[in-house]
């Protein structure tokens, strides 16, 4: 082979050594059987996150997979990657809220195991928290979004509970349920310590508490391609999904959800020069 | 995907450009195993922009060394990009493929 990219150089680093810096930023990716999709996953994401030049940490939560998916991962020892290892499978909500409150990020991201939101659309939604946003959410509904290969069933699910989430909700949102969105650190520890819902709805109920707590929301359009092998059953889960809603709605109105205890001081005016940089220079 | 090939005397090349997946595999199989034939059992793959290859991606390239080396010949990956290397690396597959650099843009098949 030739002479390495900078890129690459960066990786070897990442994967060899241990960060002596905080990260600056933290991708989250929860795992359930994900033996044949996570290590071209991570290779994506660790090779963009490397030719950002910043300091980053890779968590990946297991969902109590019984596959060999936590080997497979733990026999990388990567210094700066984290495996959370679950013990039975709690549900996509459980494990992504223990990845976020293990972070120790600036910068929060949430992504799936399945590169189906391929990991360069993360600068795009950063340039929204530099703006002063606390949560983005990557949107395959939103004007700009470039969604392929999605089924029709699933598109017909997804437009009727959107509807259903607009008007029952008065989420403004578009898309709750896409599996890449980003938080600030403040944010995702008031968010994430708030939420209840462990399965897939864990998403909508994340973005109402956000509404809740007056955090700035902002949606961002993404490219999106469905990644074929998915775990989910579509037509299940949406099901569970209108019985999440009616159990968040409950649960607000009977004040279960501390807002205020948990709502975050205030955010202090934007300090780009604090958070990764979005108008970066590749290498 | 973007799949090019440039026939020429005696060669042919091939790039691949953009994610190379599950979606793509049926499109890059019907174009690589028209290019076999009696004197032409090694491929030459250009990846230089290819942004990323999942599990089906490499079980499709896994299962073309396999025809070339049947056929006696081999895949050679030309001027693979960051991603594809690392993912290369991290499935433990880059040991079954001779990687090349060249500056050309375009590989060749021979």
């Amino acid at each position: 082979m030739s002479a390495e990219s900078g890129t690459y150089q960066a990786y070897r680093t990442w994967v060899t050594e241990k960060a002596t810096v905080r990260p600056l930023i933290s991708v989250v990716i929860p795992a359930y059987n994900e033996e044949w999709r996570i290590l071209p996953t991570i290779g994506a994401i660790a090779t963009h996150m490397c030719s950002r030049g910043e300091p980053w940490e890779l968590i990946i939560a297991d969902d109590g997979s019984t596959d060999t998916t936590v080997s497979l991962l733990e026999d990388l020892r990567f210094p700066n990657m984290t495996v959370l290892v679950a013990a039975r499978n709690a549900g996509k909500g459980d494990a992504v809220r223990r990845g976020m409150l293990a972070a120790r990020g600036d910068v929060i991201l949430f992504a799936d195991a399945d590169q189906s939101t391929p990991i360069e659309q993360f600068d795009r939604l950063l340039d929204k928290i530099n703006a002063g946003y606390d949560v983005v959410v990557g949107s395959r509904a939103a004007d700009g979004a470039t969604v392929s290969s999605k089924s029709a069933l699933r598109k017909v699910l997804s437009r009727g509970l959107n509807l259903i989430v607009r008007g029952g909700f008065g989420i403004s949102v578009s898309d709750t349920q896409c599996g890449f969105k980003l938080f600030t650190a403040p944010a995702a520890r008031s968010l994430f310590t708030l939420q209840v819902i462990d399965g897939f709805s864990f998403d909508l109920e994340v973005i109402y508490l956000a509404g809740r707590l007056g955090l700035r929301t902002s949606e961002v359009p993404v490219e999106w391609i469905d990644a074929p092998g998915s775990t989910v059953d579509a037509a299940k889960v949406s099901l569970q999904f209108l019985a999440d809603l009616a159990r968040i709605k409950v649960r607000d109105l009977r004040g279960q959800y501390p807002v205020t205890a948990h709502s975050p001081a205030g955010r202090p005016a934007p300090s780009p020069h604090n958070l990764p940089r979005s108008d970066r220079t590749p290498r | 995907m973007r799949i090019r090939t440039e026939s020429g005397i005696g060669h042919t090349a091939v790039s691949l450009a953009g994610r190379f997946d599950a979606h793509e595999t049926a499109a890059f199989r019907v174009v690589v195993d028209a290019l076999f034939g009696p004197d032409q059992a090694t491929v030459r793959l250009d990846l230089s922009n290819v942004v990323f290859v999942d599990s089906s991606a490499l079980a499709e390239l896994l299962r073309v060394q396999k025809a070339a080396r049947a056929a006696g010949g081999e895949v050679v990956l030309v001027n693979v990009s960051d991603p594809v290397r690392i993912i290369l690396e991290l499935t433990e597959l880059k040991q079954v493929f001779t990687l090349e650099t060249t500056p050309q843009t375009a590989s060749t098949l021979s």
